[in-house]
């Protein structure tokens, strides 16, 4: 009668031994695994009360410090002197919303290795420095105040480049928030409000949501033309009222539902400057769907854009989706249709051309130093891809330059500095359109001399509405900054 | 071992008590205060009391129950005291509640033995009916039951002269009586329940008369699900009746319909009731619905795996984020701040008690004392294995306390029923 018993008894401890082997996989096997997930509350508590360094703007204006804690004399206070001009890059760390922008990616660098852990004593004893390093930026706050003047009460993105070396020297998503009310007390309602803001403030507009580039694309389609010896600036097309798309009832209008210039024949230099759509349909269509695909790609789109922070991927339809579909190629060859592209593309779209075809690498931490302000490590310029031949960005800059001059690009125009862009206005179903402007200035510098390659664009026609163009909305926004930059 | 050795180790389990409470002070900045020194008198005047009465009446029992119980409530008062300093003072005197009743038990029993419980076996089942079905009386009485959590397994208490009201979860000692009088019906019947006459098919099945008690106890569990929402107690509640049934009879027949009912049980109530779906969802993923079901299974693996294998230190942890850690997840904050190294020596601490057990039920020369210890045992240890095992997602959280370790009153006294029946069972054997 004992028999039954010693199984059931059996059953249990093998049942016991099982637990046993559970918590081991979940302790030792799969626990570090839960100990550095993001959701882990005790991550965040943990880092927040650290002492962290300093987020400075190239000339030297604090956007991140920690500073002892009134309420909690161990642990530090983080506070963002400049409120909502760095929202999104320089990002936050709170307890009850974890971390984001260089706080969060740049963690390692930031937070004090002053700790009591196994690393924290030995990287003590070997002379290491355990306090916590700063980030400069390479943003220039005299222009960054600008921009998001430029941009109060719109929902849009502003980046400048600077050509030559890749750095960020502004760098806007609007509407912005202010990082403070993450953090302290009542952080709770703040930031549940801001999540469900519908104009969402908390979106990084300039790198983390992309937008139909519109008529700025022209850009990359001529390239492709000039690249692939379809078409040079003289070539000469027809300049019909509207383009019919082949196998299609679809047609193509250019802006004001007119002719380009005389209705007879047009150059592509001519239909540059005014953005003729019926021009750069017929010429997509001809460079065809493989070339465009290239050249973007070569200026960046369907890559990851290697940056300090994560950028989404700006979207051009692989040549396999369109060999086959002209009308499609068409819409794509106009930034329309399939073509998406984040604020941070196109305005290193405008930096490849006034760097000869260079696209570098871009980069917002200029460099990083230590608690005694000495630089540890700085940010190398380097290329990361070729865009477009030399001669093919001289071809470009001039197109540019004659469209500030003469053509959809005059709002941009600065006194007394050569500037070059190109206009955008993107149409979209049901909303008004997103209008945008890419440019550079001044066109061949003086060696030593400042440039600056920018992308502007706001949502919904911005203050105009319905009505807005790129030219008359994104346009005269390029100019002020150039403005304040070169001054 | 003799008693004078098991006072020894229930000192030893005291002072680890005291000074675990006094490090997860230190941890915290504070200087010892009176709750080191109340820990260590609750627990003298607790394992004392159970001490004593064993000494007295009970003088030939297992000399390794009240060691191991003393460890394992140690590391649970602990960790309660480093989660709620308040919750742990409470606990101090539930401690000694629990101590003196349990040496009540022992004294009451001191010279009848445990074979007087036989025959009081209808009084049990009456007594555990009443207190099963008491949180089901309506919020106007004085007595009254309460929800919970969800679950309807409490009862509160309001009295005029007390501006705390008293509340107590009466199906933890309804367990403990239910268990008393299994034991007490299968000594008289399991010789017939195990007489197998008929067959269907390749199955050789008893008399269907016999079948009566199972279905009753799938009954008993399936109106304390629907009822009081509690997953966990019916789950153990018919765990404990199949369990017993087979150790009476020895006949796979009763396990393999007992799992065919839990099964079918089980399938009906998560098509049925949307809480039960709930609790397998978040079982399967608790990070599918991260902000809500799955939350609490989710901070127990961010604590356990936050502990790694040597912990944070006792009071150096965040056990506190996770929701009621003091009672249900009470092993998760011993897997942070004690680690793997804290939370196997638990389970191990737990395995030695339930091998006791099984020792004391093997020896038992009586059959009614046998299917006691039995059946006490499946029960500490069925429910020690189903709390432990949905925190580490072996199964899904059935919300029922950890024995001796997790904050709360009526656990506590139950667990110390048990020790303290186990105690003069083994005392019976060898006299």
């Amino acid at each position: 009668m004992n028999a039954p018993l010693r199984k059931m008894a059996w059953a249990i401890l093998i049942g016991f031994a099982v637990l046993i082997l559970a918590t081991t996989w979940i302790q030792a096997v799969a626990g570090p695994g839960y100990r550095d997930d993001p959701r882990n509350p005790r991550l965040v508590a943990w880092r927040v009360g650290r002492e962290r360094g300093a987020i400075t703007t190239a000339d030297a204006v604090v956007t991140a410090r920690s500073d002892p804690n009134p309420l909690d004399p161990q642990t530090f206070a983080r506070v963002y002197p400049a409120l909502d001009r760095y929202a999104h890059t320089v990002g936050y760390v709170s307890v009850l919303f974890g971390s984001r922008g260089l706080e969060r990616v740049r963690e390692d660098d930031l937070v004090s290795h002053r700790d009591s852990t196994i690393s924290g004593i030995l990287n003590a004893l070997l002379g290491g420095d355990p306090r916590p390093r700063g980030l400069r930026l390479t943003i220039d706050d005299q222009l960054q105040q600008a921009a998001v003047e430029a941009l109060e009460g719109q929902l849009g993105s502003i980046i400048a480049i600077d050509p030559a070396t890749g750095a960020v020297l502004a760098s806007v998503s609007t509407p912005g928030f202010d990082p403070n009310l993450l953090v302290g007390p009542g952080a709770g309602p703040a930031g549940v409000a801001l999540e469900d803001d519908p104009t969402q403030p908390l979106l990084h507009r300039t790198i983390a949501t992309t937008y139909p580039p519109g008529s700025s694309f022209k850009v990359i389609t001529t390239a492709a033309a000039l690249e692939t010896g379809v078409a040079g600036p003289a070539t000469e097309f027809p300049d019909p009222v509207e383009l019919e798309l082949p196998g299609t009832s679809a047609t193509i209008h250019n802006y004001d539902d007119d002719v380009c210039t005389d209705g007879d024949m047009v150059t592509l230099a001519e239909a540059f400057v005014r953005s003729c759509n019926t021009t750069f349909a017929a010429l997509g269509m001809e460079v065809g769907s493989q070339a465009l695909a290239a050249t973007a790609e070569a200026f960046g789109f369907n890559q990851e854009i290697p940056y300090d922070l994560p950028v989404l991927t700006s979207a051009f339809p692989e040549p396999s989706e369109v060999a086959e579909d002209p009308p499609a190629t068409a819409q794509n060859a106009l930034g329309q249709r399939d073509v998406r592209a984040t604020p941070m593309q196109m305005a290193l779209v405008a930096a490849a051309v006034a760097n000869e075809g260079n696209t570098m690498v871009p980069f917002v931490v200029g460099d990083v130093f230590t608690h005694d302000g000495k630089i540890e490590s700085a940010t190398e310029p380097e290329i990361w891809r070729r865009a477009v031949s030399p001669a093919t960005a001289a071809v470009l800059t001039d197109l540019m330059e004659q469209t500030v001059i003469s053509g959809t690009g005059r709002n941009a125009a600065v006194p007394g500095v050569r500037v070059a862009g190109k206009t955008g206005t993107a149409q979209v179903t049901g909303a008004a359109p997103d209008v945008w402007f890419i440019g550079f200035a001044p066109v061949d510098p003086e060696p030593g001399e400042r440039q600056i390659a920018i992308a502007v664009v706001l949502e919904d026609g911005g203050p105009a509405g319905e009505t807005a163009s790129g030219g008359s909305i994104a346009a005269p926004i390029a100019a002020d900054l150039f403005g304040v930059y070169l001054k | 071992m003799t008693r004078n050795t098991e006072a020894a180790f229930i000192l030893a389990g005291t002072v680890l008590g005291s000074v675990g409470v006094a490090m997860v002070q230190f941890a915290n900045g504070v200087w010892l205060d009176s709750a080191v020194a109340l820990t260590f008198i609750s627990f003298v005047l607790s394992f004392g009391a159970l001490h004593v009465a064993f000494r007295l009446w009970a003088p030939n029992a297992n000399n390794l129950i009240l060691p191991i119980a003393t460890f394992l409530t140690a590391i649970g008062t602990i960790e309660v005291f480093r989660l709620d300093p308040d919750l742990a003072a409470l606990q101090r005197w539930w401690l000694v509640f629990a101590g003196v009743a349990g040496g009540a038990v022992i004294w009451s029993l001191r010279s009848s033995g445990v074979a007087v419980l036989r025959r009081y076996r209808y009084l049990f089942l009456a007594a555990a009916m009443v207190l099963l079905l008491l949180p089901l009386l309506p919020g106007s009485w004085p007595i009254h039951g309460a929800l919970v959590n969800g679950s309807r397994l409490w009862v509160r208490i309001d009295l005029p002269f007390v501006v705390r009201v008293l509340s107590f979860q009466p199906g933890e000692v309804a367990k403990v009586l239910l268990t008393i009088f299994l034991a007490s019906y299968l000594s008289d019947r399991s010789e017939a329940m195990s007489t197998v006459s008929r067959t269907v098919g390749p199955f050789r099945i008893p008399e269907p008369r016999h079948l009566g008690p199972v279905i009753a106890a799938a009954g008993i569990a399936f109106v304390v699900l629907v009822y009081q929402r509690d997953l966990g107690a019916s789950l153990l509640l018919f765990g404990l009746f199949i369990g017993m049934l087979y150790v009476a009879t020895g006949r796979g027949f009763y396990l393999g319909m007992g799992l065919v009912l839990v099964t079918a049980a089980g399938v009906t109530a998560f098509l049925m009731f949307s809480h039960v779906q709930v609790r397998i969802e978040a079982w399967i993923n608790p990070f599918a619905d991260y902000a809500g079901a799955g939350y609490q299974t989710a901070q127990g693996l961010f604590a356990m795996g936050s502990g790694s294998l040597t912990g944070s230190g006792l009071g150096l942890g965040r056990p506190d984020l996770i929701p009621a850690a003091a009672t249900d997840f009470v092993f998760a904050a011993v897997g942070e701040e004690l680690g793997l190294a804290g939370s196997i020596a638990v389970i191990v601490g737990y395995g030695f008690l339930v091998a006791v057990g099984f020792g004391i039920a093997l020896r038992s020369r009586d059959r009614f004392r046998k299917y006691l210890a039995a059946g006490l045992t499946i029960l500490l240890g069925l429910q020690t294995f189903l709390i432990i095992a949905g925190i580490v997602r072996l199964f899904p959280i059935t919300g029922i306390t950890l024995p001796f370790m997790s904050y709360g009153g009526s656990s506590l006294l139950a667990s110390f029923f048990i020790a303290a029946l186990l105690g003069r069972i083994s005392h019976e054997e060898r006299t």
